[in-house]
């Protein structure tokens, strides 16, 4: 018996250990008496299909090298059969202890070699029940949709022999490779080239970046949004990027944005089912996320009030929900709306006032622009300002009634000018006229 | 161009028997406008061009092409800085001026000769009825004979004479003076706007805005038309008056322009002459 073999059963016994210590801590210290009968069960069982392996032979896979190590090795229609023994036996099963014939199991049986070409599928499902199960309610098990993609299966992303854990940085589901498995269909084969586009905008996200400049493994890649073997359509309600769940999703690692944004208004309206209500992705992006400082993002100091705009300019969604007209026309107005319009990315935006995540309106005591905390909230760029900023007024919809006087001073001057110019102009054309008579008359 | 060289030289001649070309030759030359106050205008100029150029896109909403303008990082902040620099230029052009205009003999006699007087504003009344001729138009027709038998003025058949300044050139310092003092004063207030927030109720500060806006642009529209049209356009001058390049004005310019002066300037050398 190799030295491998007893480890791996000494790994068993461990599991047996804690499998019966989570039952005796599950059942409040009483060991139940289906419990009690379970134990030796998993003991037998166990013990049972271990023990071919401590009486089969040194080398259970040498037989199946002998012909499959070669690489030049083809079946009839010309598909290479050749096993990479250093790969396989670098894999995560061939290193738990699994044989060739683990996995092919219409083989475990024959003696007669060469054995017939034709092989029954590897069922991954057989060990990886869960996995198998989850696939087959994915979109990937749904009908292929192009005609060039292959089916998906288990191999797609995993591999075949050469599976490595999935912490290995060369396994292709580690997180630092993920995108690129994902890719070698969906950035180059699968729907059009516009859907490819929009999924290569990842590699210049924010998450992508995480990873493959910072290699921060536990940044966003595709199935930490999408999700892994039950990975939906974005339009299945149950798909973690459907528009319902996608506050959660963002959640599972942004928790303190998902708390901010259940507080404001906008995620107060969305959990009362309010669908027209802005989730992440609006403001964000889906796939291209970038960081609010990076020029390309729709947050980017210039790029809000756009953004904001986008539905809070838009005429069905104001009269719908009953929201404050003009509001970008009126920042417009300002010399914060001009110079963010020119570029400027230090003058305030809407989130300047507004906040972001968790926007309140301005009765709620907690909001930046509620009446009392305004004097701070202006006064975080207008340092030594005074408490009278706070009476300024941004969104002016009716500037007489807001500020008469300049009211009044602006038609003044609008009068003035008419008058000056057109005096100007009128005796111009009276110059103009007398000069010609006499270029006449000479 | 000889326009209204005839009706002057008859007044001069009537007066004391003496032909004023003799004494001041169509040919001589004086100088109107020293290195000095050349320099201001033409500082003036810069400072005001540059005042409207990165001013003028907060005017308007920002469309495509003037965003266009402000194509690279801080570009936006670089036109303030611009702005305020073109802007203290102006403040210390106008101090020099001041200086200029009080402490110089010349200065002060320019600054007399600009001051309006009523003269000004019926030669501005006559000029304009003397260009479009109505009156005399209707006196020709022989309509209202009467009247124009008993007061020929209103047939309005001389230009007005002027002096060293006519009241187009009066009105245009006026305005600068006071364009300069309310843009100073406003932009300062909008410059400092921490201190304008401090020491004025928030309204003060739109009226501000409002004022440096809408003064900026009576400003420049008066000077593309006006001025513009006065020493440029003008047939008279076109397609330019040299005069602020090289600040020399003829005799015969004086004479017809610049009658009273002109006319001011022979009495003075005749009387040198006959003491």
């Amino acid at each position: 018996m190799g030295l491998d073999r007893r480890r791996d059963l000494l790994f068993l016994d461990l599991y047996l250990f804690v499998r019966i210590k989570n039952l005796h801590s599950l059942h409040n210290g009483r060991v139940h008496a289906r419990v009690r009968l379970e134990i030796p069960l998993i003991a037998l069982l166990l013990v049972g299909a271990t023990s071919p392996w401590m009486t089969a032979e040194e080398e259970p896979n040498s037989q199946c090298y002998q012909c499959h190590d070669d690489e030049t090795l083809k079946d009839e229609s010309g598909r290479s059969l050749f096993v990479n023994k250093g790969a396989f036996e670098n894999s995560i099963h061939s290193k738990s202890g699994f044989t060739c014939v683990s996995c092919h199991i219409d083989l475990e049986k024959v003696k007669d070699f060469p054995h017939a070409t034709k092989l029954k599928k590897v069922d991954c499902g057989s060990c990886h029940g869960d996995a198998q199960k989850m696939f087959k309610q994915s979109i990937h098990a749904e009908a292929k949709q192009a005609p060039q993609i292959k089916e998906v299966t288990c191999q797609s992303c995993h591999g075949k022999h050469d599976i490595l854990e999935k912490s290995d940085v060369n396994s292709k589901i580690n997180p630092l490779n993920v995108a690129q498995t994902c890719g070698n269909c969906h950035f180059t084969k699968v729907k059009g080239e516009k859907s490819q586009a929009f999924v290569k905008g990842y590699l210049e996200s924010v998450h992508a970046l995480a990873v493959t400049r910072s290699g921060l493994a536990n940044s966003a890649t595709c199935q930490n949004c999408h999700g892994s073997h039950e990975v939906r359509a974005p339009a299945d309600p149950r798909s973690p990027v459907a528009r319902r769940q996608v506050p959660y999703t963002c959640g599972s690692c942004h928790s303190g944005i998902l708390r901010d944004y259940l507080e404001g208004v906008h995620g107060r309206a969305f959990t009362q089912n309010i669908s027209d209500v802005p989730v992440c992705t609006d403001c964000h992006g889906e796939h291209e996320i970038h960081s609010p400082r990076d020029k390309r993002s729709a947050v980017y100091s210039t790029h809000v009030a756009l953004t904001c705009a986008k539905c809070h300019d838009n005429e069905q969604l104001i009269e719908k929900y009953g929201l404050p007209k003009g509001r970008l026309r009126t920042f417009r107005g300002t010399f914060h709306g001009l110079a963010s319009a020119y570029g400027e990315s230090k003058v305030a935006n809407c989130s300047s006032c507004h906040g972001f995540h968790n926007i309140r309106p301005s009765s709620d005591s907690k909001s930046p622009i509620y009446p009392a905390n305004l004097p701070q909230t202006c006064g975080r760029c207008h340092g030594g300002a005074s408490v009278k900023l706070a009476a300024v007024r941004i969104h002016v919809l009716d500037p007489k009634a807001t500020n008469y006087t300049a009211y009044v001073i602006q038609k003044f001057y609008v009068v003035l000018i008419v008058i000056i110019l057109g005096s100007f102009l009128i005796y111009i054309l009276g110059d103009l006229k007398k000069r010609m008579q006499f270029t006449r008359t000479e | 161009m000889k326009l209204w060289a005839s009706n002057n030289e008859e007044d001069l001649c009537k007066e004391g028997n003496i032909d004023p070309r003799q004494i001041v030759s169509d040919d001589e030359v004086f100088i109107r406008m020293t290195l000095a106050e050349r320099l201001q205008h033409v500082t003036l100029i810069t400072c005001f061009l540059v005042l409207v150029l990165t001013g003028l896109p907060l005017l308007f909403d920002p469309t495509v092409w003037l965003q266009r303008m402000f194509f690279f990082e801080g570009s936006f902040n670089l036109r303030g800085i611009i702005h305020r620099t073109a802007g203290v230029g102006l403040i210390l052009l106008s101090l020099f001026h001041i200086g200029y205009m009080t402490s110089t003999r010349r200065g002060r006699a320019n600054l007399l000769a600009l001051i309006p007087k009523l003269k000004d504003i019926t030669d501005a009344f006559e000029s304009f009825n003397y260009n479009l001729g109505l009156t005399t138009w209707l006196h020709r027709k022989g309509v209202l004979r009467a009247f124009f038998q008993a007061h020929p003025y209103w047939l309005f058949q001389k230009p007005p004479k002027y002096g060293r300044y006519n009241f187009i050139e009066k009105f245009e310092y006026l305005a600068l003076l006071w364009g300069t003092l309310v843009m100073i004063v406003t932009g300062f207030f909008l410059w400092a706007n921490n201190l304008t927030f401090r020491i004025f109720p928030v309204w003060v500060f739109d009226i501000f805005r409002i004022v440096h806006s809408y003064e900026a642009i009576l400003a420049f529209l008066s000077i593309i038309i006006w001025h513009l049209y006065n020493v440029h356009l003008n047939p008279e001058v076109f397609p330019m008056s040299r005069i602020w390049i090289d600040g020399k004005i003829t005799g015969h310019e004086l004479r017809t322009l610049h009658a009273l002066e002109y006319e001011e300037l022979v009495k003075k050398r005749h009387n040198e002459s006959r003491l």
